[in-house]
């Protein structure tokens, strides 16, 4: 039941997407299926879904994350400033971000487990102290990721692309491990008693996901090759789907967030819990803001300005709980695409902010508001 | 004299339950009637109907005011014919003033403000009346138990209630407040003012009432003048003469020629002392003084009324409740510190909570979720193994008999005794040496319950030490080798198998020994 409801949402979702995809399509006379476009889409997508997936840690168990944005601004800046200023190696500079994320987000969830102050305030208070913090950091300036003409470990982030073989091999590899995924589950469920999907199914999904995956190779291999971002983010994806289906952390999250007292009761360390996924939602945001810092190829005051609210919209649009227990990966991940298809098309269109904001806000609603009915019909 | 409220026949179904089974009852004209039973035996489910919670058309019978029937679609339509329940819970706004609450939701008004000079006039006016000398300007939060208690009175009064219904007003009660309440109660008595007053304290029962009615298993046992009863034939009514005889294939000697009975126990408490961490300095000790030892394959058997510090040693025993100041825990001869449930469950000792809901399971999840929660150590290596993780969950399931498609389906959507039966489960694979049931069967069905009943018994013959609280007499004498009865968190003995439920009854409700 559960299956169905969470698939129907998907399925509803990507409708929604292809509608919206098309009639940008048709309203820019194509120019919005262009490879060029669509590879830009890309990435400014990766940016958003690696904070949105990250997001998810921290929703599951029912927590939220305001200081997000500014997390991102703060750490693109201090690598940026540590190259620039500093002279430091490049990778020194981007874990020196890092650090400086994991030990921030290591206090808040301190503070957010051990003294039960509600996340809300800890990373609202987080949002305005980090912006703070990150405008000394560059002095309110615009400090380059690299110097001109030159290039780094830092600014290949978002300007490298995989050579045409490799995309082609990457999706080759990655076809046939859904296929074997796929098909080794059911066997696993076969065997165990449990229902399975039709052979046939199998094959239609295998079918679907090879064609999704080779087309969007295409797409980008008649640009430059697939982005660098979209490959960190299939990575940073994959390793927070396994985490949160497979692993025992996982688990816990979900029981937290859906029943806290009876996931102490059953043996779970709750606290510590929330802490790690604290700690991972850091490690999500630095590694956020060096794509950001990096795309937009210098640090400066805007940098990550309202990141954290696509990041929670395209949650809250993949059908995450924002009272925890509830989402997905995959969800998560459909969700953050229907914001940055919305937004790169309206750039497109030439639509000014104010009604970008306007058309965001009321997608957000409307999402939340289909989703409480879907599941008030069931 | 006539009654003033009559009821006539009243039944009442719960998913699996009989709550109420044809209880006719009267109240007389400034009489207090006392209502007495043990837990369960359908009080508060009277009383609910009788205040309209439980409305119209969910129960079957007749209500009568007057001698007129009335139908009460909610609690407002019961307070509009003159009845006024108030609950153990006080449903007062602490962050308001005396006077607010008293005036809840009718505050006098001019024009569109509220007219505080008449409501503090009113306010002084229906607290004198309680003979509470208190500024009904005082923050309801600043007050005790026993001025909230009254401030209900005078509230149920100023809606001009003719019929208070009390349930259990003492419990929280000092002996001075206590005095002071059955005195008001006395001259509302004397004011034509009729009263059902349910408590377990059979003292106050005798020096109240005028006339006692005894409840047990949802029907009405015993009708009778105070002054021609007396306190043993009260509780001979309460506990019933019908308890079934213990079945033999469990018997301790089974079991004891199973275990050696002179190993070190499983459990063994010794001058156990706990404080709640929540309560102001002075107040006195939840726990005091409990001393316990289960053997392996032994049923410890925890007795006692509402509110006598059943559940909270368990929860402080699985490390989850109150800040242990005296005595000693040891799990197999190893002290066991009050830590984290976490700690107390990796050592062997678990906990099924008597509240399902709040602490049992994930709801949202599946059964087979909620099955492994407590044991994911054992089926993983990094990740979950899904290959052993579910026919593993799956013997547990088919084991218990749960009833359900499969493990994937959800846990919100079964029965009360499937769920119990997926904590069960989850417990039982976290492989326990000690396992605490709280209330086991609270909510379930007869043929569920039974099913847990043998479940239990095997569970003991495996070698598991099991504590096993309960308010339903029968279970308790059937299930226990021993039983412990506390009364106000003070143990007041401990009774062997073949103790009668008169005796056991008596222990809970006897003050303690000096």
């Amino acid at each position: 039941m559960k299956q169905t409801r969470s698939s129907l949402r998907e399925t509803a979702l990507l409708l929604t997407l292809g509608a919206v995809g098309l009639g940008f399509s048709l309203a820019t006379g194509g120019d919005f299926l262009t490879s060029r476009n669509l590879s830009q889409l890309f990435i400014e997508y990766s940016i958003t879904a690696t904070l949105a997936v990250g997001m998810l840690l921290v929703i599951l168990p029912g927590h939220i994350d305001l200081s997000a944005g500014s997390g991102v601004g703060l750490t693109g800046g201090i690598a940026a400033v540590l190259i620039t200023n500093q002279q430091w190696p490049a990778p020194a500079a981007m874990a020196a971000g890092l650090a400086v994320a994991l030990v921030l987000w290591a206090a808040m969830g301190t503070l957010v487990v051990r003294e039960g102050i509600p996340a809300f305030i800890v990373t609202l208070g987080g949002l305005q102290a980090f912006k703070g913090l990150f405008w000394k950091v560059i002095e309110n300036k615009t400090i380059p990721v690299a110097q001109g003409g030159t290039s780094n470990a830092l600014s290949l982030l978002t300007t490298t692309y995989l050579p045409q073989w490799l995309g082609w091999t990457l999706a080759g590899v990655l076809i046939a491990g859904f296929a074997w995924a796929g098909w080794r589950a059911r066997s696993a469920r076969t065997a165990a008693g449990l229902s399975v999907e039709t052979a046939e199914m199998w094959y239609l999904r295998t079918f679907v996901t090879a064609q999704v995956l080779g087309l969007l190779v295409l797409v980008c291999n008649r640009y430059q090759g697939v982005p660098m971002p979209l490959v960190i983010l299939g990575a940073m994806a994959f390793g927070v789907h396994f985490l949160v289906q497979h692993t025992p952390f996982g688990r816990s999250l979900v029981a937290i967030g859906g029943n806290a007292e009876a996931a102490l009761l059953s043996g779970i360390r709750v606290k510590r819990v929330t802490l790690v996924a604290f700690i991972l939602m850091g490690a999500s945001v630095a590694l956020t803001g060096m794509l950001q810092t990096a795309y937009a190829g210098y640090s400066t005051t805007d940098v990550g300005n309202l990141l954290e609210l696509d990041a929670v919209a395209a949650c809250v649009i993949g059908g995450v709980s924002l009272r925890g227990g509830r989402g997905g990966v995959g969800g998560v991940l459909i969700g953050a695409l229907l914001m940055a298809v919305l937004g790169k098309g309206m750039s497109l269109l030439g639509t000014g902010p104010e009604a970008k904001y306007m058309v965001r806000g009321a997608v957000l609603v409307t999402a939340v508001w289909l989703d409480l009915r879907m599941g008030a019909a069931h | 004299m006539s009654a003033v409220l009559a009821a006539r026949h009243l039944t009442k179904h719960f998913p699996g339950v009989k709550a109420l089974d044809g209880v006719s009852f009267e109240l007389e004209r400034g009489e207090i009637h006392a209502l007495c039973g043990e837990n369960g035996a359908g009080k508060s489910t009277l009383i609910k109907l009788l205040g309209g919670i439980h409305p119209k058309g969910s129960h079957e019978g007749e209500l009568l005011v007057d001698g007129a029937p009335v139908a009460f679609d909610g609690p407002a339509s019961a307070e509009a014919a003159g009845i006024a329940v108030i609950h153990q819970e006080l449903a007062l706004v602490p962050e308001l003033s005396v006077a607010e609450n008293l005036f809840l939701g009718r505050l006098p008004r001019r024009g569109f403000r509220v007219d505080w000079n008449r409501l503090h006039t009113e306010t002084a006016f229906w607290l004198e009346r309680v003979g509470v000398s208190l500024s009904p300007e005082t923050a309801v939060e600043s007050l005790g138990v026993g001025q909230k208690q009254m401030l209900e009175i005078a509230r149920a009064l100023s809606k001009k209630s003719r019929i208070l219904i009390l349930d259990e007003p003492t419990a929280a009660l000092a002996e001075h407040e206590t005095r002071t309440l059955l005195d008001l109660l006395r001259q509302f008595r004397r004011e034509g003012v009729s009263c059902i007053y349910i408590s377990h304290r059979l003292e106050e029962v005798f020096a109240l009432a005028d006339r006692i009615t005894v409840l047990r298993d949802g029907r009405s046992v015993y009708l009778s003048k105070t002054s021609e009863t007396n306190r043993e034939t009260l509780i001979r009514h309460m506990a019933g003469r019908d308890i079934p005889k213990s079945d033999r294939a469990s018997s301790p000697e089974t079991r004891r020629a199973a275990f050696a009975r002179n190993a070190v126990p499983r459990l063994e408490i010794t001058g156990l002392r706990v404080t709640d961490p929540a309560a102001p300095e002075d107040a006195p000790d939840v726990l005091e003084g409990i001393d316990l030892r289960v053997h392996a394959g032994e049923i410890m058997g925890i007795g006692g009324l509402m509110g006598a510090g059943r559940s909270s040693l368990l929860m402080h025993l699985a490390g989850a409740w109150g800040r242990r100041t005296g005595g000693k825990v040891r799990l197999d001869g190893a002290d066991l510190a009050p830590t984290s449930p976490a700690d107390t469950l990796k050592r062997g000792l678990a906990l099924v909570s008597e509240d399902r809901r709040r602490y049992g399971f994930i709801p949202g999840q599946s059964i087979g979720f909620n099955l492994s929660l407590s044991s994911m150590g054992e089926i993983q290596r990094g990740w979950i193994r899904g290959e052993q993780e579910t026919p593993r969950n799956r013997a547990v399931f088919d084991e218990l008999g749960i009833r359900a498609p499969g493990q994937e389906t959800g846990v919100s959507v079964l029965s009360g005794g499937n769920q119990q039966k997926t904590v069960l489960g989850r417990v039982l694979l976290a492989g326990p040496k000690v396992i605490l049931l709280d209330e086991p069967t609270r909510g379930i069905d007869v043929a569920a319950k039974e099913e847990i009943y043998v479940l239990i018994r095997k569970l003991a013959l495996t070698g598991v030490g099991i504590v096993l609280v309960s308010s339903e007499l029968p279970e308790l004498i059937n299930l226990s080798d021993r039983i412990l009865m506390l009364r106000e968190g003070r143990p007041s003995g401990v009774f062997p198998r073949g103790t009668s439920a008169e005796t056991l009854l008596a222990a809970a409700m006897s003050p303690p020994t000096p």
